[in-house]
């Protein structure tokens, strides 16, 4: 009562948010509100489709196929102004988070809604060919929406706290300390810290990225040659001291190279789909214009 | 004799650190072990790696005692001797010793820098070359433009660099134009050469196509421009009928008789077709093609009802009947033959409910025929004629089913009436004479010249067989009697008589013609002319507009055999005149075969029993009632007159069995 009271002293609005509506994302944006309108959208799509009874059967030539055809491709169109968007930063008339909401299920009743344009028929055709693309845009979409969904919390996991540079800083100290403890080291051995030192590629190749296994990778080769040669004087007798303090290095820059690889991994997950959905998106707007330009062309 | 060594370090900043230490030795060692001269902290380098020795005042010579050679000047080398005047470089791993003279006299000074940056010099820009893909792909923007760019040009550019120019054969089109020969017999696509095989290649607008064409237009299929002639404008009739010439279209009405009848589209629909510039009424508008093989010809039964439910409301001068669905198919309208003639018989459509009558000239009581008990069952048993379970003679005696067991072969006298009703008419010795049916005039002459030939040169064992009734035993007598003649005049006068008995004329018992024939005596004074019958023609297809393969329903409501036939024929066992029409109503058919509604019941859709427009004239349904087409030939399909032939001679097998 007393906070109140002196809410109203204030003149200031005090109820805030709940926590829940705070951290609502863009899939239950406004209590889901375009995923009702998209499952709508496709109900009446479906509802159309079934109770029209084309003959001799149903295509895209139809007075539902046009209907449909028009509704679809300004959706596409409407669509991939989000990259648009994006750019603009404003809230009105909708937040960003809004339209991504619309986006994502907009988007996603266009399954429905290019599936039945098609009438089911598929050839190899450049009418197929914009309806393949856009299921692609659609898919990467979906994996999109799952990464989206799920990789930013093991990233954050993973990174405990630390940023980028942090991560490539603890590996460079690493390498400076294995450069000064390498020092009097003879020549094979201080070849073997070199061989750390100088083929470690963090990120790697596209499919390295992807695994985040690198199994040639220098640092490893040279932490298993130098665990051997401990290994074998601890046969004999004491290791080399500068030896097992250089394989205590090597495992730690080893754990700070996993964990930039787990980072580097998921940041790919989270990016490559881009790769796809964006020129995908391009490559079925070109498809539409051809589609519909020899629609009309050859009526 | 010294070295004054400077050696140089990078500072975090950037900035250099100098160290300057002077060593008097002649000799120098320099490696990365800690007890050497000059101490290079680079992996690279051996513990010791070279030694430098000073041998005269401007000449030292280094050696490479590490295993290494050493890189002197771009050059390998294990030893060398160096003049320091020419600044000699020596590369080891990542540094470099620059060899100069120094301040002092005999002194040399020995510049040691790192020249290759250490691997942790790495910059922010780095940062984001690990951590995002950026580096590692090509850029968005330019696979954007280079996916959409090839799109573009093969779903595009290339299409339309090759649109245009393509043409209907000339030679398929000649070919459709020119009137069916001979040469054409069998000749189902003529124009495969030429024009079209010109065609037959690739053609960059194919990528178009939205489905495969039916299989009559394959040999269009990459030829778009053929049908589509003009851009942005639809499918045009000009197209379609510059091979399919009009009377190449049987089946179709005229043009403007079909655009009358078919249903208008309204509201919605007929605004987009509007605003899409689709004109209904087109061949197109049927005829969908890129549907695939069977495509242009695709029908449904709602395709029927679309035009036939309310067609009397559109095409008011129409005749047939409107369908709006099977439920409310009209009762049938059999074709029945209205006048009988040998030449020109006439046929009228009459509703089943309207008392119809079939005046086919014919005298045939289907009851006596179906009896097991009276004159006609006896025959059966005695001549072993088909007789049904009931024991009377069977339906198919008479209605034996042609080849395809659909409808029944033609009645003939001789094949289904003459067991029974045989022409013999005198014994010749072993020789039976028979009279020819359908030639009355034939029959009157060898009656008369039979009687004449007797009267003249009478001859032993000739007989005349006699058909009245008499008491047994004095058949043989009577006979004998009635070619015992003794002059010209009474032979005329008995042979006469026989006429007139044999014909049966004026309500004459036991007439052999008058039995199943209506006789006329026109009173001619010449014999062979005063008695003549009635002309016959037969129905061969009762309902020409439909199918009623009636091997497919030879049991009925689980009867088999002649109660089936009679199950849905159901007047027959009682029928006494031919002019009774026995077929089924609709009702019957209804009995099995329901609504396509009802999941129970054998649909019935269209198709089920009709073809697309089959009408007596193979011209289409509505082609009679066209004022635009040449008035109708007269009806052939259902028309088939009694079969005329000569009598055989050969006896047939009640005459065989009565010489016996």
């Amino acid at each position: 009562m007393a906070s109140r009271a002196a809410g109203k002293a204030s003149g200031k609005a005090i109820a805030r948010a709940p926590r829940e509506t705070a951290h609502e994302g863009f899939l239950n944006h406004k209590r889901s509100r375009w995923l009702k309108i998209a499952l709508f959208l496709s109900a009446l799509a479906i509802a159309v489709y079934v109770l029209t009874d084309p003959q001799p059967r149903p295509n895209g030539g139809t007075v539902a196929g046009y209907t449909l055809g028009t509704i679809g491709a300004l959706m596409i169109i409407w669509l991939s102004l989000i990259g648009l968007r994006k750019r603009i930063i404003t809230t009105k008339p909708y937040s960003l988070k809004g339209w991504t909401s619309a986006h994502v299920y907009l988007g996603l009743s266009l399954i429905v809604i290019g599936t039945l344009h098609t009438g089911f028929q598929l050839g190899w055709n450049v009418h197929s060919a914009a309806y393949v693309l856009m299921m692609f845009v659609i898919i990467s979409g979906i994996y999109g929406i799952i990464v989206y969904a799920r990789l930013p919390e093991q990233l954050s996991a993973n990174r405990n706290e630390a940023t980028q540079p942090q991560m490539l800083e603890a590996i460079r100290a690493l390498d400076r300390q294995l450069d000064t403890a390498a020092q009097p080291l003879g020549k094979d051995e201080a070849d073997l810290v070199r061989l750390s030192l100088e083929r470690t590629d963090i990120g790697g190749n596209l499919w390295q990225r992807l695994t985040g296994r690198q199994p040639r990778c220098g640092t490893a080769r040279a932490r298993d040659a130098i665990q051997a040669l401990v290994n074998q004087q601890m046969r004999t007798g004491k290791p080399d001291q500068r030896l097992t303090q250089i394989l205590f290095l090597l495992e730690r820059k080893d754990a700070a190279l996993a964990q930039a690889r787990r980072h580097i991994r998921m940041k790919t997950l989270l990016e490559i789909w881009l790769y796809i959905h964006v020129p995908a998106t391009f490559a079925l707007l070109a498809a539409l214009i051809a589609h519909i330009l020899s629609v009309f062309l050859y009526w | 004799m010294s070295f004054v060594v400077r050696q140089i370090a990078k500072r975090a900043d950037g900035g250099d650190i100098i160290r300057t230490r002077t060593l008097a030795a002649a000799e120098i060692t320099v490696g990365r072990g800690t007890d050497c001269d000059i101490q290079l902290a680079d992996l690279g380098v051996m513990l010791r790696h070279a030694r430098l020795m000073q041998l005269s005042d401007g000449t030292v010579a280094i050696e490479a005692t590490g295993g290494i050679p050493l890189e002197i000047d771009g050059k390998f080398v294990n030893r060398a001797d160096l003049s320091v005047s020419d600044n000699p470089k020596i590369d080891i791993a990542s540094h470099r010793l620059t060899l100069a003279k120094g301040d002092t006299p005999g002194a040399i000074a020995i510049t040691a820098e790192r020249v290759v940056a250490a691997s942790d010099a790495a910059d922010a820009a780095s940062e984001i070359g690990i951590f995002s893909l950026r580096e590692t792909m090509p850029s968005k923007r330019g696979l954007a433009w280079a996916f959409a760019g090839l799109v573009l040009i093969i779903g595009l550019a290339l299409p339309l660099f090759m649109m245009g120019g393509s043409m209907l054969p000339t030679d398929m089109v000649a070919a459709a134009g020119r009137p069916a020969g001979a040469s054409d017999a069998g000749k189902l696509q003529p124009a495969l050469g030429g024009d079209a095989v010109r065609n037959a290649g690739y053609s960059a607008d194919m990528v178009w196509s939205s489905g495969p064409l039916s299989t009559a237009h394959a040999g269009l299929s990459n030829n778009c421009g053929a049908c589509h002639s003009q851009p942005f404008v639809s499918v045009t009739d000009s197209a379609c009928i510059s091979c399919h010439k009009a009377d190449a279209v049987p089946a179709h009405a005229s043009a403007d008789r079909m655009d009358k009848g078919r249903l208008q589209t309204t509201g919605f629909q007929a605004d987009i077709h509007k605003g899409l510039n689709l004109p209904d009424g087109r061949c197109a508008s049927c005829h969908k093609e890129h549907e695939g093989p069977r495509g242009a010809l695709m029908v449904a039964a709602s395709f029927c009802t679309d035009c036939h439910t309310g067609l009397s409301g559109r095409l008011t001068d129409t005749k047939i009947a409107n369908v709006p669905n099977w439920e409310d198919h009209p009762q049938f309208k059999p074709t029945l033959v209205s006048v009988a003639s040998l030449t020109a018989p006439r046929f009228e459509r009459v509703l089943l409910t309207d008392k119809p009558m079939e005046r086919s000239g014919l005298i045939y009581p289907h009851d006596i025929h179906q009896s097991a008990t009276n004159g006609v069952g006896n025959m059966v048993r005695k001549q072993g004629l088909a007789a049904g379970a009931n024991g009377a003679l069977a339906c198919n005696y008479c209605h034996t089913p042609d080849s395809d067991g659909v409808r029944f072969k033609p009645i003939e006298m001789e094949k289904n009436c003459g067991d029974c009703h045989d022409l013999a008419f005198a014994r010749d010795g072993g020789v039976i004479r028979t009279l020819p049916h359908g030639k009355p005039e034939q029959v009157a002459g060898v009656i008369r010249d039979f009687y004449l030939g007797q009267a003249l040169s009478p001859r032993a064992g000739v007989q005349r067989l006699a058909f009245e009734r008499r008491a047994p035993g004095r058949m043989a007598e009577l006979e004998s009697a009635d070619l015992r003649v003794t002059s010209v005049g009474e032979a005329r006068a008995r042979g006469n008589a026989a006429i007139a008995q044999i014909f049966g004329a004026d309500g004459k018992a036991g007439g052999l013609c008058s039995d199943c024939h209506i006789v006329n005596n026109t009173g001619a004074p010449n014999v062979a002319e005063r008695y003549t019958i009635a002309p016959v023609t037969l129905a061969s297809h009762y309902l020409p507009k439909g199918q009623f393969p009636h091997n497919q329903h030879k049991t009925y409501d689980r009867r088999a055999g002649d109660a089936a036939c009679v199950a849905c024929h159901k007047g027959v066992m009682t029928s006494k005149a031919s002019t009774d029409v026995l077929l089924p109503g609709i009702g019957e058919c209804r009995d099995c075969h329901g609504s396509t509604k009802v999941a129970t019941n054998v649909p019935a859709t269209c198709n089920t029993c009709h073809g697309y427009h089959y009408g007596e004239t193979g011209q289409g349904g509505d082609f009679t009632n066209s004022p635009h087409r040449q008035p109708a030939p007269p009806a052939k399909v259902a028309t088939r007159a009694t079969p005329v032939r000569l009598g055989s001679a050969e006896p047939t097998k009640a005459v065989r069995k009565a010489s016996a």
